[in-house]
Parts: C-alpha cells; sequence; structure tokens
C-alpha cells in the first residue's frame, strides 16, 4: 500500500509539490521559529550557564541576570563562612554606555570579575586573556559585538562611563538577550564605573557547594540566614532568567503563536491536498474496498501519503535549517536546533501530517458503494 | 447440488426518515455455478442495487442471501470484507483503474488485497494478461489505454482472486461493439470452463446471446425470465422487422 501511494503521489506531480512545498513551508518556519526562540533563551543565560559554580545569590525579588540591583558586601562574607561552601566569588552586572570612535554611544552590559578565578568571565578567549583586564581600566568585548563597537581591536581605546578603557582581549560566545554588547572588566574596575553599586556592594555572588555536600541544604540554610536576598541553585536561577524574557516580554508566546500558525497552515495545505487526491480517486478506494480491501487497507494508502509528504517535507526542511543556522552563525546571532528539537518537530510534521489525512478517512469510511455503479 | 447463490424476498428500501423509495422488492433468484445470467431492465429498476447487494457491498433492508450456502444478510461490517475478497469478483462500467498504476500493478493491488503476493502473484497477473489478450500492455497506464483494453485489465483484476462469483455492472457500457463481445466472450468462458457464476446487469441488447439466461428486472421486480434466449432473439428481430 506504501508503494501505491507513492506512486498516487508521483502521478499527481503538481498536487504532490504543491503539498510538499507547504510541508517546507511549515516546517521550516517552525524550526526556524523554535531555533531562534531556542538560541535566544541560551544568550539570555549564556553567562550563568558557563559561569562555574552551584549556587547564585542575587538581590531579593530579584527576576533575572540582565535586571538584578546590588546588595551589600557582608552577605559576601556570610556566604563564604558556610562551612559547607568551597569557594565564593562577587560578580557584577549592570549596564553603561560606551562611547564609539567617532562619537556616538551604544548601551553596553558591563560585568565585574575576579580575574584572578575568572569565575563570571569569559570561557573562550579569541585573542587574548581572561586575567589581563586585572590592575588597571582594561576591557574584554565579544566578537559579535566587534563590528558594531567600530571594529575593535586589541589595543584600542573606548570611553566606558567617562572612564578611558583598553580593550586587552576578544571572547567569542557571549551574546546578550538585549542585543547590547557585553564588556568584561575586573570586579574592581566595574565597581568604580557603576556609582550606584559603590565599592561595598555585589551584584551578585556565585558560590561553590564542597564536594558530597547538598546543594539544596545549602540554598536552605542560607535563605534562612541571608536578609535582603534570594538563593538559587545555578539551573533555577538560569531558568528563571529564561521564563522571564519569554512570559514579561512576550517573546514566548509570539512565537508560540507563529508556530502554532505554522502547524495549522501546514496541516490545512497537507489536509486539502491529500483530500482532493482522495476524492479524485473515490472510485478506486471504493473498487479496493469492493475487492475485498479493509477500510485499513485503504487507510494505510493514505496515511502512507501522509507520512512521505511528512518525512520528505521534515528532510528537506531540516536541510533549510542547517543552512540557516550556518547563516546565523556567520552574523553573530544564535538559532539552537538541538536534536531533541529535530525530534519534537519530527514528531508535530507527523501528527500535522496524519492529523490532515483524518478527512480523507473519514471520507473512505463513507464510502458510498453506489458511486462504483456510475459509469 | 448447492446453489451459488440463493437469494429470498431480497428487499432494499433507501429512507430518509420522511420518504421512503424501495429501489428492490422481493426478488427471487436462484443462480448456480457455470451459468452466465443478464440482468436487463430500464433505468432506475433496481439493477444496481441488486447487484450491490448480491456483491455484498450493500446491506439489504430484509430477506435472505445465501452465497454458497452461507448466509451473509446478517454478518457484521467488518467481516463482509473477507466475504467479498473469497467469493465475489466486481467489473464496473467505469473500469475505477488507479490511473498512477500500471495495467500490470492494477491487477497486482487486486491480487495484494487477496494475500496473494511475490512470485505468485506475478505468475498469475502475466497468465491473465495471456487470457485477456493483453501481454503486450501490461506496462501501460490507464490513460494509455483504449476503453476496451481498461475494461479487459479490470476484467483480470476481477479474475485475480479466483472468485467463483463475478459480477459485472455495464462492463459492456462504454465499449464499441467488438470489444463489448470480446469482454462478454472471456466472462462466458470463464463461466464455461471454471466453473464461474456471472451475473451481468446491462441494457445492451446487442451481447444478449451471450447469457444462458435473462432476468428483466422492473420497480426493482424481477417481471421475466427468459431461459430461451434464441427464441428471444427472434422474437425481437421479427418485432424489429413488423414495425
Amino acid at each position: 500500500m506504501f508503494y501505491v501511494a507513492l506512486r498516487i503521489l508521483l502521478y499527481d506531480k503538481v498536487r504532490s509539490f504543491i503539498t510538499l512545498l507547504g510541508v517546507v513551508f511549515a516546517v521550516s518556519l517552525i524550526f526556524a521559529q523554535a531555533g531562534i526562540y531556542l538560541g535566544l533563551m541560551e544568550t539570555s543565560s549564556v553567562i550563568i550557564d558557563h559561569t562555574p559554580g552551584d549556587i547564585w545569590v542575587t538581590s531579593k525579588n530579584s527576576k533575572n541576570f540582565d535586571f538584578s540591583q546590588p546588595f551589600p558586601d557582608p552577605i559576601y562574607h556570610q556566604v563564604l563562612s558556610d562551612p559547607d561552601i568551597q569557594w565564593a566569588e562577587k560578580l557584577i552586572v549592570a549596564w553603561g554606555v560606551i562611547r564609539q570612535k567617532e562619537g556616538g554611544t551604544e548601551q553596553v552590559e558591563i560585568v565585574g570579575f575576579n580575574p584572578d578565578t575568572g569565575v563570571g568571565g569569559p570561557w573562550d578567549m579569541l585573542e587574548g586573556n581572561a586575567r589581563n583586564v586585572k590592575n588597571g581600566n582594561f576591557a574584554i568585548v565579544d566578537e559579535s559585538a566587534r563590528k558594531r563597537l567600530g571594529n575593535l581591536q586589541i589595543g584600542d581605546y573606548r570611553d566606558v562611563l567617562f572612564h578611558r578603557l583598553q580593550i586587552v582581549g576578544i571572547s567569542s560566545g557571549v551574546k546578550s538577550f538585549t542585543t547590547a554588547p557585553i564588556i568584561f572588566t575586573s570586579f574592581n574596575l566595574a565597581q568604580n564605573l557603576i556609582t550606584y553599586v559603590g565599592s561595598d556592594s555585589t551584584v551578585f555572588v556565585v558560590a561553590k557547594v564542597a564536594p558530597g555536600k547538598s546543594v539544596d541544604q545549602v540554598i536552605e540554610r542560607l535563605q534562612a540566614r541571608l536578609k535582603g536576598v534570594d538563593v538559587f541553585d545555578k539551573k533555577t536561577f538560569s531558568a528563571k532568567t529564561r521564563l522571564y524574557w519569554t512570559m514579561e516580554t512576550g517573546v514566548g508566546f509570539s512565537f508560540l503563536l507563529t508556530i502554532v500558525i505554522s502547524f495549522l497552515v501546514g496541516m490545512l495545505i497537507v489536509g486539502q491536498t491529500i483530500y482532493n487526491s482522495t476524492v479524485e480517486h473515490i472510485k478506486e478506494f471504493g473498487t479496493l474496498k469492493a475487492l475485498g480491501a479493509s477500510n485499513g487497507d485503504i487507510y494505510k494508502i493514505i496515511l502512507s501519503q501522509a507520512f512521505i509528504n511528512a518525512f520528505a517535507g521534515y528532510l528537506i526542511s531540516l536541510c533549510i535549517t542547517i543552512i540557516s543556522v550556518k547563516i546565523y552563525e556567520m552574523n553573530y546571532m544564535v538559532m539552537a536546533v538541538k536534536a531533541w528539537l529535530n525530534i519534537l518537530v519530527l514528531g508535530l510534521t507527523l501528527i500535522m501530517c496524519f492529523s490532515a489525512a483524518f478527512i480523507s478517512i473519514r471520507k473512505i469510511k463513507k464510502i458510498d458503494p453506489a458511486i462504483l455503479f456510475r459509469g | 447440488m448447492k446453489h451459488a447463490i440463493v437469494t429470498e424476498n431480497l428487499s432494499k428500501v433507501y429512507s430518509d426518515g420522511r420518504n421512503e423509495v424501495t429501489a428492490v422488492a422481493g426478488v427471487d433468484l436462484v443462480l448456480n455455478a457455470g451459468e452466465v445470467v443478464g440482468l436487463f431492465g430500464p433505468s432506475g429498476s433496481g439493477k444496481t442495487t441488486l447487484l450491490s447487494m448480491l456483491g455484498c457491498i450493500l446491506s439489504p433492508t430484509s430477506g435472505s442471501y445465501r452465497l454458497y450456502g452461507k448466509e451473509v444478510v446478517n454478518l457484521d461490517e467488518t467481516k463482509l470484507p473477507a466475504v467479498r475478497k473469497k467469493l465475489i469478483s466486481l467489473i464496473f462500467q467505469g473500469f475505477n483503474l488507479f490511473p498512477a498504476l500500471t495495467a500490470y500493478e492494477n491487477v497486482m493491488l487486486g491480487l495484494q488485497i487477496k494475500g496473494i503476493t511475490g512470485p505468485a502473484a506475478d505468475k498469475r497477473t502475466r497468465d491473465l494478461f495471456a487470457e485477456v489478450g493483453l501481454s503486450d500492455r501490461m506496462d501501460f497506464l490507464p490513460r494509455d489505454l483504449s476503453g476496451g483494453q481498461k475494461q479487459r485489465v479490470a476484467v483480470a483484476r476481477a479474475l485475480a482472486s479466483d472468485s467463483p462469483v463475478i459480477l459485472a455492472d455495464e462492463p459492456t457500457g462504454n465499449l464499441d461493439f467488438a470489444n463489448g463481445r470480446n469482454v462478454m466472450e472471456i466472462l462466458r468462458k470463464l463461466a464455461r470452463e471454471r466453473r464461474k457464476c456471472v451475473i451481468v446487469a446491462t441494457h445492451d441488447n446487442r451481447i444478449e446471446d451471450i447469457f444462458d439466461r435473462i432476468l428483466f428486472m422492473e420497480d426493482g421486480r424481477i417481471v421475466k425470465e427468459v431461459n430461451d434466449i434464441a427464441k428471444l432473439k427472434l422474437m425481437r428481430e421479427l418485432t424489429s422487422s413488423s414495425i
């Protein structure tokens, strides 16, 4: 029956092409939307995910990584004093302005980290070393922001919040969800640059729990001891940040809406063409029934048509998506297409096409035998 | 001797809730293996409905229908395909061949439905094409075949299962005289040589000499049965010459 389905599809070339085009259009759009969304979510928590440590201490009711408020320095010492904490580091994340070479300004996200440990700093350096930001007005920019900041090179100078900084390194893979370039400096310099943080405050404390100790128990203990802050494990804070951008900005809903619309459009196109093909072949299907074929035999033909459309459409869409991912990468944008997403989209495509075939199956079920006898 | 088909008071009434239309009203039939029976009658006389019921693709409203001794009227809808698969072959005026499949593949599909596959199916298909005289057209698509050739493919498909009962609805309706005659000769040969019970619903007077018996239908009933076809033909000729 699979062979019959294939032959019908190959025979109705124009119709099959339109169906396939519909599937490719819908599936590519689903892939693109899901991939871009996941890419954006990855970038929104990229620093949290790449920073070692198990625990993040943030200001009270902090909603995400990008908009946390400073809290007093003693909190850091209180965290460090917990017997089950192996190490703790302070981290500043705040907003600033960089003056371009030609005079314009750009908003930047400044990350101040301890260059001795590298916790919270860049993890993949294209040029220079993360330690180079120590003891001076030094900064590291990401390659994705290089062009935007006037083709920055190592050794170049830029004014950040009215302080002249020298570029000492180029990092890779650090992109902000907000699209503002990220600039890494030493923790001490960040304290000087961002006046509202000041010399006796920090924005985050990142801590590592000693091996063999329970992260949950330490979090519970710290949360009870520390006033005016929240304590999260790394995974929760990362998810909280992603959820913030997904829900609060409406990004998640708009991506979901496009995915749903793509799914429905695809279903409509496949459904309509398979239905038309079924109606066109209704006498032949009826004849098969009259010859002794069960409804199941004929459903196999219809479902095989749906399967062939789904699988071929999926494969073409996957190729388009792989090319799109490369194009995105070349433009320093992130489109995240993971193995699980491939499987999920394949599943969605099959559901889309099989659901579309359902109307045709109903039609087959209700074939009026009288049609067979109408010449 | 076990009869091929026996119906008693077989009826079909169509109803839309308010109105009822009786398509077939109390038909009694006894048909045997090896005979070719013609079902004649004007449009709307109930031929097609009767043929549909005999083909187990339409359930009667009342009456009895025994196919090779087995009562099939009250059979569950899910069991009817198996009955059709084993005992009945159908030939239609419109051929109903899959346009996307070659003549060979159309017949193979018929065999596949009957559960015959592989080399056995291939040999049987080739034999059938030889039998209907289309061995050189097996790889043609239906669109590349003439009406007569298409009908012969449909006959080959119907014969593929080797079912003991062959039901044909206007098999010569879309064919010229020579092709129509050719198809009917094949059916008669099958009845004689393979003891098939062949029932043909038709308007075509030109082929009436093929039949062993002719049943005339009107208003859903069998109103006349003619066993002496030669006499019937002679009467027709006399009537038309006197006019």
